[in-house]
C-alpha cells in the first residue's frame, strides 16, 4: 500500500497515512462542505488496511482543533473500523490531542473514549 | 448527512429479509448510533451556544472601539481646529458654530448624513494653517501692508500643506476646506483665484459659514453686526463673493442656522 497524503485546507485537515510506519495522522480543521465525500477516500484506505496482514501496532495521531458535527459522526465510525480491527487481533492505539482552552475538542475526546471502552484511546493534552 | 451512506439504513434493508439473530445485533447498533448522534447534538448546541456567545461580545467590543477610535478621531480633530481659531482673531465658540453651519447647508445641498457629517468634523480646520503664520503678523493691531498681507493669505496653503498627505477622508475634507475657504465663486478669492464650481462644495459651504459666523460674532476689534446688515451682505454677494445656489439655501435654512448661533453664544463675562 502506498501513503495517503491529503494537504490541509482552510476547511479540511492534513491527513497523512503512512502504511510502513503503521502511524495515522490528522491535523487541523475538519469541517469540509461534504464531509462523507471528503472522508471517503481516507475510511477506503483505511479498511484496505486493515484487510492486510500486519503485527506491528498501528498508531492514530488525531490533533483536530476545530470540526462539525458531521465530522464528529464519521470519527465516530472511523473508530468502528478501529475497534473492529482491535477486534480482530489488530494491535491500535488512538492519541487524542487537545488543547486545554478548547474545552469541545476535550469534551469531544471524552466521548468517543467512553464510547470506544476496549480501543486504547488516550487523551493527551498538547 | 447523506442518506446514501448511512450503513445503518443498508443493513435495514438486508434485514428486511434476514433473520434474528441479525435483527438484535443491528438493532443494538442502532440503539448506540441514535445515542452517538444525541450525543454529537449536544455538543454542537453547547458549541453553537457558546460561538455566538463569543461573537456577540467580540462584535460588542468592536463597536466599542469603533466608537473609542471615532471620539477620538473628533477629539483631535476638533482641537486642532481650535488651535487654529486660538492663532486667530476669533473666539469661543466659532469652530463649534461653523461646524454645524456647514453641517445645514451640506444637508440643505442635498449630501448624505454621513457626508454632511464629514464636513461638519472638517470645517472647523479651516484656519488650522495659522499656526504657521508669524506672531508679529498675526497679532498686528492694526491693519496689515500688502507683504503682510500676503503672508497672512498663505494660512490656506499652509493648513492645505499638513494635511494634504493624509489617505483620511477627513483629514483630506479638511485639507480641502483649509485651502478653499477663502477662494470666492467670482474667481477673485485666494490662494488660486479658482471660480465657481471649480471651488470644492467644501470650501463653498465654509465659506459662507465662516462668514456668516465672524460678522455675527462680537470681537475684541468690533461688535457684531446686526442681521440686516449680514444678510444685505449675503445678498449683495450672492454669485460673487458666494455661490448663488448656497445663499439661495443659507436664507431657506436661517432659522436654522439662527437656532445654533443661539445655542452656542458666546459668553462674555
Ligand atoms: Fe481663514
Ligand atoms: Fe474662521
Amino acid at each position: 500500500m502506498k501513503i495517503l497524503m491529503i494537504e490541509a485546507t482552510k476547511y479540511t485537515p492534513m491527513i497523512n497515512l503512512d502504511p510502513q510506519k503503521g502511524v495515522f495522522e490528522f491535523k487541523g480543521k475538519s469541517y469540509p462542505e461534504n464531509t462523507f465525500d471528503f472522508y471517503s477516500p481516507v475510511i477506503d484506505w483505511i479498511e484496505k488496511y486493515f484487510m492486510s496482514d500486519r503485527s506491528a501496532p498501528t498508531r492514530v495521531n488525531m490533533d483536530i482543533i476545530y470540526f462539525n458535527s458531521s465530522s464528529s459522526k464519521l470519527f465516530f465510525d472511523f473508530f468502528d473500523i478501529l475497534d473492529e480491527a482491535r477486534k480482530n487481533g489488530y494491535s491500535v492505539e488512538v492519541n487524542w490531542y487537545y488543547d486545554k482552552e478548547n474545552e469541545s475538542s476535550l469534551e469531544a475526546g471524552e466521548d468517543f473514549k467512553e464510547d470506544f471502552e476496549e480501543l486504547t484511546f488516550n487523551l493527551i493534552e498538547k | 448527512m447523506d442518506i446514501r451512506q448511512d450503513r445503518l439504513i443498508d443493513e435495514l434493508q438486508v434485514f428486511m429479509e434476514s433473520d434474528l439473530e441479525r435483527f438484535k445485533s443491528l438493532g443494538e447498533r442502532i440503539i448506540k448510533d441514535i445515542r452517538r448522534q444525541h450525543k454529537i447534538m449536544e455538543a454542537s448546541d453547547k458549541r453553537q451556544r457558546k460561538e455566538y456567545d463569543q461573537l456577540q461580545e467580540k462584535l460588542l467590543e468592536v463597536e466599542r472601539l469603533n466608537r473609542e477610535i471615532e471620539d477620538t478621531q473628533k477629539e483631535v480633530v476638533f482641537t486642532m481646529g481650535a488651535i487654529g481659531e486660538s492663532r486667530s482673531k476669533e473666539t469661543g465658540n466659532h469652530v463649534k458654530r461653523v461646524a454645524e453651519y456647514s453641517k445645514i447647508l451640506a444637508l440643505a445641498a442635498g449630501m448624505s448624513e454621513r457626508e454632511a457629517d464629514l464636513l461638519k468634523q472638517a470645517s472647523p480646520m479651516h484656519d488650522i494653517g495659522k499656526v504657521a503664520i508669524p506672531d508679529d503678523i498675526l497679532n498686528k493691531p492694526g491693519k496689515l501692508d500688502e507683504s503682510e498681507l500676503d503672508v497672512m493669505k498663505q494660512h490656506t496653503k499652509l493648513g492645505y500643506d499638513m494635511l494634504k498627505h493624509s489617505k483620511r477622508p477627513l483629514l483630506k475634507a479638511a485639507a480641502t476646506v483649509a485651502y478653499e475657504h477663502h477662494e470666492r465663486y467670482d474667481g477673485n478669492g485666494y490662494p488660486r483665484g479658482l471660480k465657481g464650481e471649480e471651488i470644492h462644495i467644501y470650501g463653498r459651504i465654509t465659506a459662507i459659514a465662516d462668514v456668516f459666523d465672524a460678522l455675527g460674532s462680537d470681537r475684541v476689534y468690533k461688535k457684531a453686526w446686526d442681521d440686516e446688515r449680514i444678510f444685505e451682505l449675503f445678498k449683495n454677494e450672492k454669485g460673487k463673493q458666494f455661490d448663488p445656489h448656497l445663499v439661495d439655501l443659507f436664507f431657506e435654512n436661517i432659522n436654522e442656522l439662527l437656532k445654533v448661533r443661539e445655542e452656542y453664544r458666546d459668553l462674555f463675562g
